[in-house]
């Protein structure tokens, strides 16, 4: 399973790729923008997006956006990361095509499992 | 005269009628003048047949006289016939035998009906007519020379006709002795009947004119005097005196008297009434002549103005009025006594005691009086009164311009009358320019609703009062300049005497909007910037405290597990506080769906089955059938915080237990323990922020204080009810009741959510 993960928080994009690499054993790559992260999903075609919500210049309903609009990168999953946790907004979220909403703080023992449950709902 | 006086008494008790003595006065005359004639007339017929009776005498004299000598002169015609048979005594003879019945017949007339004169008439008639007879033989006896015959004829002639002349002399002077006697008596009778006439006549008069004096007596007595009587009452009514006794009697003059009394008690009556009226009232009654004194005055102005009746009467009203009205006062008086009709002003007066009242006067001049009649009433305390009123007014007035709520007072039709400057700062227009428009036109609606269309004007007036009466409700303003803001609007209907009007209360809340935003941006930025970091702190915990990087020396796995256990304390408290800000701010957006309640039993369950086991407590949910209309998510949140409340405070080895039950449309659900329970007078404080029932439990058992607050907000935005049943010592019962499944499905709170509610389910 290869995951990519677009947050502009190095630490943040450390931890969930300890997270998902060494507990959940995920191939992970990772970018700090919401370009590089379009670029990264060109490139390697990963199996799911771990989007963070708020980055600056591109936040991530853009970047979603963008990751719907190529052809490319059309059909992978996309799970944001956000620490807005307003029912309404993850609605709002899922609306624009987000596959599942996981939010911040994510506990870093279950986030891989969670991951693999949101893929599994969606099929 | 006290007979008479007594008889009039006895009269007046028979309680005539002015027109039954009237009758008498005429009837009584009348009868005694018909009694005398009638009498008169009988006295003057007596007298008339006593002359009657005379001449008839006279007459039967006369005619036995005649018969007498009729019968005398045949013999003496028949002697001288038989001596010269002569034709001359022949022819006297002759007439004078044919005379004699017609002299019967006539004094048989003259006799007429008296039966014994009659029969001495036919007496007569027979020996007259055996003489004729006779004379008649005798003369046959001559006539044939028979001289033998003749003179023996003569011879027994002689004698019978002695005879025949003495019994005829002796019935005549029968006849006529009765009326020789009735002649002779005659005269005397005649004048005895003059007499009695004259006597009668005589006294007939006098009687008349006494009667006719008495009556008049009586009528003075019964009519005149008791009149007399009338007229003196009247003139005593007039002059206030008392009046006469009631006349006696029953008739129209007592009548009279009797009306004549009782208007005279009703008149005075009234008169006391009147009287005790105007010494009964408040008000000042006074009359002043033309060189303005007062002439009478009631008691009044002593209570008013200080000064006894004795006082002001003769004080010229001038003296009274205080100086600086002392000028209008006289035009005043001066057009009164011009227009000689009612007018009223108002001055003020001066007390005897130097202080001074307003009063207001209606006065009227009486030119027949020469009086101006005056009320004088004190209007001092509604002046003051009045004047209270303006400063009430002024101070409300002052109230209204110093206030920070714009008000806006409309007409029952929405049409606006006035406002306060702060409506005036926030719209931006001055009430000259809004006089009379609608209301309307203060709000952004007026750029899809025309003010001058009746029907929108309408339309938009009955919404706002509807929305907006006695509550607060937010709308678009929109101001002069055409710039719309945010506006808090809330309507109250003011009852005043021109009926009924609204005040519109605005309160520009764009700043309030403003620092909402500004808020809201905070949170979200807080949550961002204190989450951010705290995601990698508790992932490098927890990545830690398993052993994903390796195992740590006992040790640093101690210490890590400390800061995990602090970090996700502190994720829990920026949780909470983000809740309860969302709460309150209404923000805490909620989707309502029907859902199994079992699930969410199942996902407590879940949540805190591991702290349960490390407290060595058991969980006992009752399975339930239920469909509760609710935002899972947030009910779990619920029951998790009720669930670890229970395990937090039970004792070790206790259970828990999770029972539900469903009545009337909604769900409750309980969450018994076996812990210390919850002081009495704490039930009601637990659900408020930062309340514990011990200050250390935060320190010992954990949590922030705010997990009850957020259930409480939660199942209220459920639109259901939070609480607890609880002994101390013995345990507590916390449960809540949610609103059970709702037929129409999915709903949402509001229409964006509604949106992305759809979109996600399509």
């Amino acid at each position: 399973m290869r995951a990519l993960i677009i947050d502009d928080e190095e630490d943040t994009r450390e931890i969930a790729k300890m997270s998902l690499s060494i507990l959940g054993g995920f191939e992970v790559i990772d970018a700090d923008s919401g370009k590089q992260g379009i670029a990264l999903a060109e490139a390697n075609k990963p199996d799911v997006i771990l989007l963070d919500m708020m980055m600056p210049f591109m936040d991530g309903p853009a970047t979603l956006e963008a990751l719907h609009d190529n052809d490319a990168t059309r059909d992978i999953p996309v799970i944001f990361l956000t620490a807005k946790a307003m029912t309404s907004e993850i609605e709002k979220l899922r609306r624009m095509g987000a596959r599942g909403v996981l939010t911040k703080p994510f506990d870093p023992t279950t986030l891989a499992l969670q991951v693999q449950e949101i893929l599994k709902g969606s099929n | 005269m006290n007979s008479m006086n007594s008889i009039i008494d006895q009269i007046q008790r028979l309680n005539l009628k002015i027109v039954h003595k009237g009758a008498i006065l005429v009837l009584v005359p009348l009868v005694f003048e018909l009694i005398f004639i009638c009498v008169l007339t009988g006295l003057v017929q007596g007298a008339e047949q006593e002359i009657k009776q005379q001449v008839r005498s006279k007459a039967i004299i006369s005619q036995s006289n005649t018969l007498s000598k009729s019968i005398y002169d045949a013999g003496v015609a028949l002697v001288g016939y038989s001596v010269t048979k002569s034709a001359l005594f022949d022819e006297r003879f002759n007439k004078v035998v044919k005379q004699i019945p017609e002299d019967l017949d006539e004094l048989r007339s003259i006799v007429g009906e008296n039966p014994r004169q009659q029969d001495v008439v036919e007496n007569i008639k027979k020996i007259t007519m055996n003489g004729v007879e006779m004379l008649n033989q005798t003369k046959s006896a001559i006539d044939s020379n028979r001289v033998d015959i003749a003179h023996f004829r003569a011879r027994h002639m002689y004698k019978e006709m002695r005879n025949i002349a003495d019994n005829l002399q002796e019935e005549l002077k029968q006849l006529t002795e009765t009326e020789r006697k009735i002649e002779r008596e005659s005269p005397e009778k005649q004048s005895r009947s003059r007499t009695i006439l004259l006597v009668f006549i005589f006294g007939g008069v006098i009687t008349n004119i006494v009667i006719a004096l008495l009556l008049l007596w009586f009528f003075a007595r019964s009519v005149k005097d008791r009149l007399d009587v009338l007229t003196d009452n009247s003139y005593r009514l007039a002059q206030s005196q008392p009046l006469n006794p009631l006349v006696g009697g029953n008739d129209e003059i007592s009548h009279l008297d009797s009306v004549f009394h009782s208007m005279a008690e009703a008149l005075t009556e009234a008169t006391r009434k009147e009287r005790a009226v105007i010494d009964n009232a408040v008000d000042v009654i006074c009359s002043i002549d033309t060189d303005g004194k007062f002439v009478a005055v009631n008691p009044a102005c002593f209570e008013n103005w200080g000064y006894t009746q004795m006082e002001i009467v003769g004080k010229r009203f001038i003296e009274l009025i205080a100086p600086q009205d002392i000028g209008e006062t006289i035009k005043a008086v001066r057009a009164i006594r011009a227009q000689e009709g009612d007018l009223q002003f108002e001055n003020r007066v001066r007390r005897k005691d130097g202080s001074e009242t307003t009063v207001s006067w209606s006065a009227y001049w009486s030119e027949k009086e020469k009086a101006m009649f005056c009320v004088a009433h004190d209007i001092s305390i509604r002046k003051t009164a009045e004047e209270a009123v303006k400063a009430s007014e002024s101070r409300i007035r002052s109230i209204m311009n110093h206030m920070i709520v714009g008000l806006v007072i409309v007409d029952s039709s929405g049409r606006i009358e006035s406002m306060n400057p702060q409506a005036e700062k926030i719209f931006g227009f001055t009430t000259a320019e809004l006089e009379g428009r609608h209301v309307l036109c203060l709000f952004a609606d007026s750029k899809f609703y025309s003010e001058a269309k009746i029907q929108d004007t309408d339309t938009f007036w009955q919404t706002l009062s509807d929305q907006a009466a006695n509550k607060i409700k937010e709308y678009e303003g929109l101001t002069k300049r055409g710039e719309e803001f945010p506006i808090e609007v809330l309507l109250s209907e003011l009852n005043t005497h021109e009926g009924a009007r609204f005040i519109v209360n605005v309160v520009d809340v764009s700043e309030r909007k403003e620092v909402e935003r500004l808020k809201k941006e905070f949170v979200a930025t807080v949550s961002h910037e204190l989450r951010t970091p705290l995601t990698s702190i508790r992932g490098s915990l927890t990545l830690l405290s398993v052993g994903a990087l390796g195992a740590l020396p006992e040790q640093a796995q101690k210490v890590v597990s400390i800061a995990e256990r602090n970090t996700l304390r502190l994720i829990g408290l920026i949780n909470d506080i983000l809740d309860i800000e969302k709460l309150e701010s209404g923000k805490l957006d909620m989707v309502f769906v029907n859902t199994g309640l079992q699930d969410i039993l199942d996902r407590s369950e879940q949540s805190v089955q591991a702290f349960a086991q490390a407290d060595n407590i058991s969980i006992d949910i009752k399975p339930s059938q239920a469909i509760v209309y609710a935002d899972a998510d947030r009910i779990v949140q619920v029951l998790v915080n009720l669930l670890s409340n229970a395990i937090k405070f039970s004792p070790p080895g206790a259970s828990v237990e999770v029972i539900t039950e469903e009545t009337f449309g909604f769900v409750t659900v309980k969450v018994v323990d076996k812990g210390r329970g919850v002081p009495e007078a704490f039930k009601k404080l637990l659900f408020q922020r930062f309340q514990q029932v011990e200050a250390s439990d935060s320190k010992k058992k954990g949590g922030t204080g705010l997990g009850l607050a957020i259930c409480k907000g939660i199942v209220e935005q459920h639109g259901g009810h939070i609480g607890v049943d609880s002994e101390e010592g013995k345990g507590s019962t916390f449960w809540f009741k949610i609103p059970a499944m709702h037929t129409d499905s999915t709903l949402v709170v509001n229409v964006q959510e509604a949106e992305a509610g759809s979109g996600a389910s399509s």
